[in-house]
Formats: C-alpha cells, sequence, structure tokens
C-alpha cells in the first residue's frame, strides 16, 4: 500500500480525487480502470468520514419508492450491478418492510404501487411468514413485504475500490490533507496537501481536479472561491451485539427517524435520526435521539431495551441543496448533484460530486469521470459496472460464517485474537504488514478488530503486543496507540453505555487498569 | 435445612466472610450466580495502590489519608486493627498459597504490559517480581500463548521510573506440540497439572538464563499444581522465578478462589452456584428469610444474618437500565454515588472521573447498608466487597484488600454484635 507520504516535493496526475469516502474511492477507481494516472487524497483514513459511519443499508430501492422514484430506480440498478462487482462487501440478508400496530397498512398498498412503478421487486407475505423468518419482530405487524435489501460492509467496499485503483496504477493517500487548492488564472491546476501522519508538504498537479468531499465538499470548493451549499445532516446509528434480526427490517410508512433495523456481520445496527448540523466535523450525540432509537427499536423488536447496545455514532449526509433554504433536511433530495465549476463560476479543471447516498456512490464516480473525461480529451468508456472490485473477484457474495469456515479445517491450528470478530494471529499481522500503519483503530476498520461485544477488552492488549513484537512500534508507540484506541472507544461507548454493556465495559476497566494498570504506562 | 446465615456471592468478599463465620461455628449458605470476580483477577491482595496520582508506598500510612479525604469509602467502617487482622487471618487461611508482603509496604509487581503495581500481598509464586530492589530480569513468553507479551513487558519496565535501576529483557520458548494451538492460560496451567511440563520448562531455559536473573513467567504454571510447580522450577534453576498475572481467566484467581472455597466446604458451608437470590422476606426491620431462584423455581431460606456480596456493575449487583435508573439487584437497597441528574452522562474522556464509578450501598460501622438518614435498612443485614460505594477500586487499586477486610468485618459484626446503643433500647 502507498500509504506512506511520497518523498516527491510534487506529484502530477490527470485526475485528482480529493474524499476517501465510497465516492471518491469509487471515483478513484474508475478513473483508473479508464487509463488515467490518478491520486487520491483522504485528510483522515479511507471511510472514516461518512461511509464508515453509516447504517450499512445496501437499498432495494424501497425506501425512496412512494416518495423519490428517481432514487428508487437508481437504487435497485446500483443493488443488482453491487452484487456482482462487489459481491465479497454484500452480505444478501433480504429486506422486510413491515407495518408495525404504530403504523398505518393502507400504505402498504402504495408502498407495492411505487415498487411496481419503479421496478423494486416487491412481494407481500403473510404476517406469520414474516413472523416465522423473523421471530423477534413485533408479533403485532399487520402486513409484511419482501425487497431484495441487503447488508452492505462500507470499510470492505471502500478498501476493495482503493485496491482496484491501485492495481490500475492510482495512487491512495489516506491521512493527507488538502491544504490549499492551485488556481492559476480561471482553471484549478492541482493541491497543496500536507501527510498528518509524517507532517511533509508537497504540491500535485492535475488536469483534473474532483471533489469528492461529500459533506465537506463545500470547504473544498472555498479553496477554489467556488460555492457548493451542502448541507450535513447528521444520522445517528446504535449497533447491538447480535443479530437481533437476520434481514433487513423496515418500517412500512413514509421514511421517518429510527425506522430501519439491519444485520451487520454479527452484529445489528438501528438508524437512524436526521438533525442539520453546521459543522459536519461537531456530532454531538444528544440522549434524546437515544432515547428515540431505543423506543423505535422497541415497536420493531419488543425488548429491544433489554438488549445489549455496544456503540453508538453519528454520521453526517451530504445533502446537496442548489435552491432557497430548506428547513427540513430530509426534504432535501438525496440524488447525487455533480457540478462542473467551469460552467457555474468560471473555474475549469474542478468537478464536485456530492450528494447521493453509499448504495449509488459507483453511478456517482461515472457521472463524475464521465464529466472528467470531456477535459481529458475525450470520453473514455465506464466499465465498473461488469469489472469486479479487489477481493469480489469470484463473485462470491459474502457470509457471515466466512471466517469460522476458513477456521473450522483446522480449529487448533492458531491463536485467535479476537474472539468476537473471529481474527486470527497471521489475518493480523499480515493485515499490519499489508497497510503499514501503527494504528489499532486503522486496524479495527480494516478488520473489525474490537467491534465485538467486549468492545476490544480482550484482543486490544494482544493487537498492541503483536504490533510491539512485529517491530511496527517501539514501546512508546504501542502504549500511546493502545490509550488512544481506549479513548477512541469511549466515544462511541459512553452515549449509550446501560445493562449488561455497563457490565462489560467495568470489567474492561478492571482489564486495563485493574490488571494492566494502563494508567501508568510510560508514553 | 436452615442456616444462621446466608452470604450472596461466591467472590472473594463473600468467600472471606463466608469462611469467618463457618470456622466460628455459624452455620452459612452461598448462593451465587457464577463462581465470582475472584476469577478474572490477579490474585494479589491490593489494599491501597494509589491516592489520586500518587503511588503508595505504605498502605498501612496512607488508608488513614484516604478515610480522612473520602469518609464514604468502605475502609472507613473497617478499623486500622481490624484491616491488619484481616489480613493475618487471611495469610493463615490461604498458607498454602504461601502470600508474602505486608500492610506496611506495598511491593511493586509488574503487570502484563510491563507497569509497576503496587500491591500489599501476593503469592509466593507471584512475590518474588517485586521491582522495588532492581536488577536484572528476564521475562519468558510462550510462542502460541496470546495473553502475554514479553518484549513489550521488557521495553516499558526499562523505561519504568522505579526506585533502582532493573534491566529486563525477553526471551520467546516454544512450547511442546500438546501446549501450541490457541490456548488459554487456564488450558495451559491444565498441562502443568497433568503432563510433565516442569521437565520441558526447567530444560529450555537452564542455559538460557544468567545465574543473577530473575525469571518472569505468566501466570500459567498450574491449577492445582501451581505453588508446587513454582516450588519445583526455582530448585531445578535455581533462580528467583515468579509469574506474572495477565488477561482473565487468571488462574492465580482460580487457585485463590478454590483454596478459599475448599476450607468453606471442610469447615462445613455450603456453596450453592447458578442460582439468583431475589430478595427477603422481612418484618420489623429483620430479614427472617432470603428468597432464592434455583432451576425448580423460588426457595425461600430462614436465616439470622445475611451478607451482601453481590459485586458492583461488572458482577451484576448493580445495574443500570436503559432509562437511567440505577438499582441494587438482590434488596433493591439505598445507594450512594449516583448523578445528581435524573439521567447519566458519562464523560467523554475515559481516564475522566466517570459518574457512577464510587455507586454502592452506604452502610454504618457495622457494615449494614443504610439509608439516607443514617439507619440501617436491615437489622441483620451485612455488605461486604465490590457493592459497597465510596471507593473507585480499580483506580485506587483496592479492590481486593476492600473484598478481604470487609468480609472479615461483616463477619465479625455477626459474630459479636455491638452493644445496641441505650438511646435505641429506650426508644
Amino acid at each position: 500500500m502507498a500509504t506512506q507520504n511520497p518523498s516527491l516535493s510534487s506529484l502530477e496526475a490527470d485526475v485528482l480525487v480529493i474524499g476517501g469516502g465510497s465516492t471518491g474511492a469509487g471515483v478513484a477507481r474508475d478513473a483508473a480502470l479508464r487509463g488515467f494516472s490518478t491520486i487520491l487524497v483522504e485528510r483522515r483514513d479511507l471511510a472514516d468520514g461518512t461511509t464508515g459511519r453509516f447504517h450499512g443499508l445496501l437499498h432495494s430501492g424501497g425506501r425512496y419508492a412512494v416518495k423519490d422514484p428517481s432514487a428508487a430506480r437508481e437504487c435497485i440498478a446500483e443493488n443488482r450491478i453491487l452484487r456482482v462487482t462487489a459481491a465479497d462487501c454484500v452480505e444478501d440478508t433480504g429486506g422486510l418492510f413491515v407495518s408495525t400496530p404504530w403504523d398505518d397498512p393502507e400504505y402498504g398498498d402504495q408502498f407495492l404501487e411505487g415498487c411496481r412503478a419503479t421496478g423494486v421487486p416487491a412481494e407481500e407475505i403473510p404476517v406469520a411468514e414474516a413472523l416465522r423468518r423473523e421471530p423477534r419482530v413485533n408479533p403485532g405487524i399487520r402486513r409484511a413485504f419482501l425487497v431484495p435489501d441487503a447488508a452492505l460492509d462500507p470499510w470492505k467496499l471502500v478498501w476493495g475500490c482503493a485496491r482496484s485503483a491501485e492495481e490500475h496504477g492510482a495512487r491512495i493517500l489516506p491521512y493527507h490533507r488538502v491544504l490549499d487548492l492551485e488556481v492559476d488564472g480561471e482553471r484549478v491546476v492541482g493541491a497543496h496537501v500536507r501527510s498528518e501522519r509524517g507532517g511533509e508538504e508537497f504540491r500535485i498537479h492535475a488536469t483534473v481536479v474532483i471533489n469528492a468531499a461529500g459533506a465537506w465538499a463545500g470547504q473544498i470548493a472555498e479553496l477554489a472561491h467556488c460555492t457548493v451549499n451542502v448541507r450535513a445532516g447528521m444520522g445517528l446509528m446504535i449497533a447491538m451485539n447480535h443479530r437481533l434480526v437476520h434481514m433487513c427490517v423496515n418500517r412500512c410508512k413514509r421514511p421517518a427517524d429510527g425506522d430501519i433495523l439491519l444485520p451487520l456481520r454479527t452484529a445489528c445496527v438501528i438508524g437512524t435520526t436526521d438533525v442539520f448540523v453546521p459543522d459536519p466535523d461537531q456530532t454531538e450525540i444528544r440522549q434524546d435521539d437515544i432515547d428515540l432509537l431505543l423506543d423505535e427499536g422497541e415497536k420493531l423488536v419488543p425488548g429491544f431495551r433489554q438488549a445489549r447496545a455496544l456503540h453508538a455514532w453519528a454520521g453526517v449526509r451530504p445533502l446537496f441543496e442548489d435552491t432557497a433554504k430548506v428547513a427540513e433536511t430530509r426534504d432535501v433530495t438525496r440524488s447525487h448533484a455533480l457540478l462542473d465549476h467551469s460552467s457555474r463560476e468560471g473555474v475549469a479543471g474542478f468537478l464536485t460530486i456530492t450528494g447521493g447516498k453509499t448504495t449509488t456512490f459507483r453511478l456517482m464516480a461515472e457521472a463524475a469521470v464521465d464529466a472528467a473525461c470531456e477535459q481529458l480529451g475525450g470520453l473514455r468508456p465506464c466499465t465498473t459496472a461488469q469489472v469486479p472490485l479487489a477481493g469480489s473477484e469470484s463473485h462470491t457474495l459474502y457470509q457471515i460464517s466466512h471466517r469460522l469456515a476458513a477456521r473450522e479445517p483446522v480449529p487448533q491450528s492458531e491463536e485467535i485474537i479476537c474472539e468476537c470478530e473471529l481474527i486470527t494471529r497471521s489475518g493480523l499481522e499480515d493485515t499490519i504488514k499489508q497497510r503499514d500503519t501503527t494504528s489499532l483503530d486503522d486496524i479495527r476498520r480494516l478488520l473489525r478488530l474490537a467491534m465485538g461485544p467486549c468492545q476490544g477488552g480482550f484482543c486490544i492488549y494482544r493487537a498492541a503486543g503483536i504490533l510491539h513484537q512485529g517491530g511496527q512500534v517501539d514501546q512508546a508507540g504501542a502504549n500511546q496507540t493502545l490509550l488512544d484506541f481506549l479513548e477512541e472507544r469511549w466515544k462511541g461507548v459512553h452515549p449509550i453505555l446501560h445493562g449488561d454493556q455497563l457490565r462489560q465495559a467495568r470489567l474492561d476497566d478492571w482489564i486495563f487498569q485493574g490488571i494492566l494498570d494502563v494508567e501508568h504506562l510510560p508514553v | 435445612m436452615s442456616y444462621d446465615t446466608v452470604v450472596v456471592g461466591a467472590g472473594l468478599a463473600g468467600l472471606t466472610a463466608a469462611l469467618r463465620l463457618s470456622e466460628r461455628g455459624q452455620r452459612v449458605l452461598v448462593v451465587a450466580r457464577g463462581v465470582g470476580a475472584t476469577h478474572l483477577a490477579p490474585a494479589t491482595v491490593d489494599v491501597l495502590g494509589y491516592l489520586g496520582d500518587t503511588q503508595v508506598a505504605s498502605p498501612a500510612a496512607s488508608v488513614p489519608v484516604l478515610i480522612s479525604s473520602s469518609p464514604n469509602h468502605p475502609y472507613a467502617h473497617v478499623p486500622a486493627e481490624q484491616l491488619e487482622t484481616s489480613l493475618e487471618w487471611f495469610c493463615t487461611k490461604t498458607a498454602a498459597l504461601g502470600y508474602a508482603g505486608n500492610l506496611d509496604e506495598n511491593l511493586l509487581l509488574p503487570t502484563a504490559l510491563g507497569v509497576p503495581k503496587p500491591s500489599a500481598l501476593a503469592p509466593r509464586s507471584m512475590s518474588g517480581g517485586d521491582l522495588r530492589a532492581g536488577g536484572r530480569f528476564v521475562f519468558v513468553g510462550l510462542k502460541g500463548f496470546k495473553d502475554f507479551h514479553p518484549t513489550l513487558i521488557a521495553d516499558n519496565l526499562n523505561h519504568a521510573r522505579l526506585p533502582n535501576p532493573i534491566e529486563a529483557r525477553a526471551l520467546e520458548l516454544v512450547p511442546p506440540s500438546s501446549r501450541r494451538g490457541d490456548l488459554s492460560g487456564r488450558v495451559i496451567a491444565g498441562g502443568f497439572d497433568t503432563e510433565d511440563l516442569i521437565d520441558w520448562l526447567a530444560g529450555a531455559l537452564e542455559d538460557r538464563v544468567d545465574p543473577d536473573e530473575r525469571i518472569g513467567v505468566p501466570a500459567v504454571l498450574g491449577l492445582r499444581s501451581g505453588d508446587a510447580t513454582w516450588q519445583e522450577l526455582e530448585k531445578r534453576l535455581q533462580r528467583k522465578v515468579f509469574e506474572v498475572a495477565t488477561l482473565p481467566p487468571s488462574v492465580p484467581g482460580i487457585r485463590l478462589s478454590d483454596v478459599l472455597s475448599s476450607a468453606l466446604r471442610t469447615a462445613g458451608a455450603r456453596i450453592v452456584l447458578g442460582v439468583r437470590a431475589v430478595g427477603a422476606r422481612a418484618k420489623g426491620g429483620r430479614i427472617e428469610a432470603v428468597e432464592v431462584v434455583n432451576a425448580t423455581g423460588t426457595v425461600s431460606y430462614p436465616v439470622s444474618s445475611v451478607v451482601l456480596a453481590s459485586g458492583g456493575f461488572a458482577s451484576g449487583g448493580l445495574e443500570l437500565d436503559s432509562f437511567g435508573a440505577t438499582r441494587e439487584t438482590v434488596f433493591g437497597l439505598p445507594l450512594i454515588g449516583l448523578p445528581n441528574t435524573d439521567r447519566v452522562r458519562f464523560a467523554p474522556h475515559y481516564f475522566d472521573a466517570q459518574p457512577l464509578a464510587t455507586a454502592g450501598v452506604a452502610t454504618d460501622d457495622q457494615l449494614r447498608p443504610v439509608d439516607a438518614s443514617g439507619s440501617p435498612v436491615y437489622e441483620n443485614l451485612h455488605a461486604a466487597g465490590a457493592i459497597l460505594g465510596g471507593a473507585t477500586p480499580w483506580k485506587e487499586k483496592s479492590g481486593t484488600g476492600t473484598s478481604v477486610a470487609t468480609g472479615y468485618a461483616a463477619a465479625e459484626a455477626i459474630l459479636t454484635p455491638a452493644p445496641t446503643p441505650v438511646s435505641e433500647a429506650v426508644r
């Protein structure tokens, strides 16, 4: 991986992509596949902004079938493509829309009609059949509909795009912040960037700069004196410690807060809320929103409040608005926006792609690179609807049992470092080497290390020891990344801490402070 | 069958109270949901390791300082002489493990991260790791054992602030094939009980350790045979050997739990695990019977006295629900250390002072849980261990010390009730 700083004082590329979420990674991959020399910069880790903080639903389009038919059509088309080209990131859970006692059962007719009109396959099934498939769902539901929703692993998706882009010559530079855009006359010609890990500053010259910074796109555009109105719509998610449901379960009503509960790997996630925040980096979790999700969860799955909540986090949707102010962010379109700043503000060589949703990231990338082609000497065809992502070449859909299946032939072969997520020692060591990172938090995102019920209580000591023994860090570095990890983890743990998870957290206090005494580590 | 005392909880506090009562002739029943946190923690007796940010050299000197600054601390209800008596008694009862140390000076034992941690007492298989005198140390890892990282331990100790210079290094051994794979410390310890692993370990170390080096090994030297294995290793190697506690399950903790449980059974007490005490039948301010749910239903045990040693949040003695309410889970006792707000908000940084850290029951000097006015909730209910409020034991390093001291003190309060104050007798 080219995660180190380039030693050169300047780099050249056809396309510079700013932003390492699903959109940016998708754009970089698309451009690289079309043969353009490409560089991607991301101020933090890949998928550490909106993409890594969304609920993980690969939309069937059912959610938008009534309210936003064009979004629904896009979703079902991309859903079908990603099941093939990003198979390793997709778990085919299926989706269920249910009318709970709080929902108008007649909305189901509108829903079916919307799905029919937009081409989203939807089928009403008897309530008894729905409850047979999902025994924890509220037995009071009155109608149930099957749709092809699925669960999408955002980190695998973005890293799959990044690796695929690299295989086609792109350079992917996480932890590189854009300090300024270089404008020559009426043209953006590159960017001035700084490595957030090493501190070096250098320039990247590019024929086209594509701003894929999502909710931060306005900040990037300003550097070229352009205006992009993106509102940050904060959404809260809560991960529960096991799969209360095996399908993506949606309330059959107009989209609202807390109406989706979906399985994601070993956990399940309830989402979400929608609150406008002035600064996408300021996402404070409010107790009211937590309570709202827990109450809505209770309506979908009785006993939800007694189940174990692991972690809460907020992501920010980039909601593009080109016109007057809108009071409710949910009314802003979920379709994406592609802005060519030469026609808008007379600044050439600069495009912004924002809005949209992770399900349609490939389509957004295609649109952005099509537009870039015009400035790069003519259209080259897009192949991302056919070529599989790195890791998905076999077109095998991800299954929850994959890690277990890989281990089963020789169960005692080696140590399991993270029992919650079945991460082996060699798997961890390979990832440390491949990623060339010294941050336990980076490893967490790649492997889901410490994302299970104990939230790192056992595996983080082990991983720090392995990181140190492998020579990646000295003792001070190992201690620091362990302490940083505990601090970072607490951010997601403390807003939702109650019940059995507080019990777990107190055991973790005993482990880290009582047994290991991390508070008195020499750093 | 009727009992004099029912003890709720089989951790260190519960076992201590039960053993003290049994050996003084009481019929004792211990009921618990599981084996208790003793199985998770190092078997050291940590009386007091830190006062705020300051490392404590002498618990005897610092406990009074702690009490004056934290009047609700559990130690405030244990007189200094009784604290000392309780530890002496504990050492006698656990003679098989040979506890070393005293109240006047803390040992400084390395953790599995290589941090010097203060403890008042440690089993002799661990106490040789005392870092205070300085010197040369070698930490021995077992390839494939994920819960012990000797290189990090040695490197951290070489950077630690210690009274005397030390020099630490790491060594990794490859265990015999039967002891490889995904193994817990408990499984490796089982190997020392049943196989000839001492020969292998002594042989592997003989030529690789200098005569003046002390040898630190993970605490896996056997469950039943731990102390004997340690003695044998020291004899064969002619060097100081010591165990270092690591992640749960804790092998030395299991040994301690086993020693106390078997002493308790020998003394005639009954231990029932896998059941849940759910409340009391009370009359006139006294508990007449404890209600216990087992596999067949609810059983009511008539009693003269009760010791509540159900632990804190970690053990299920306390619970915070999703609406923000905290409760004591067995008798619904009043609690101290709750936030003033109607909703708990944990502090945003992990190492900040956290709400609920000191939550628990408050007691009088007989360790009887009291209400807001300071009166005992039940005349014959006493509490011990982590259910007591007013302490942050994982930060202070005072958890096991509190359990031994208050478990013992609760038993003494039952055995020798304080004379009823005149005013109360008149009333």
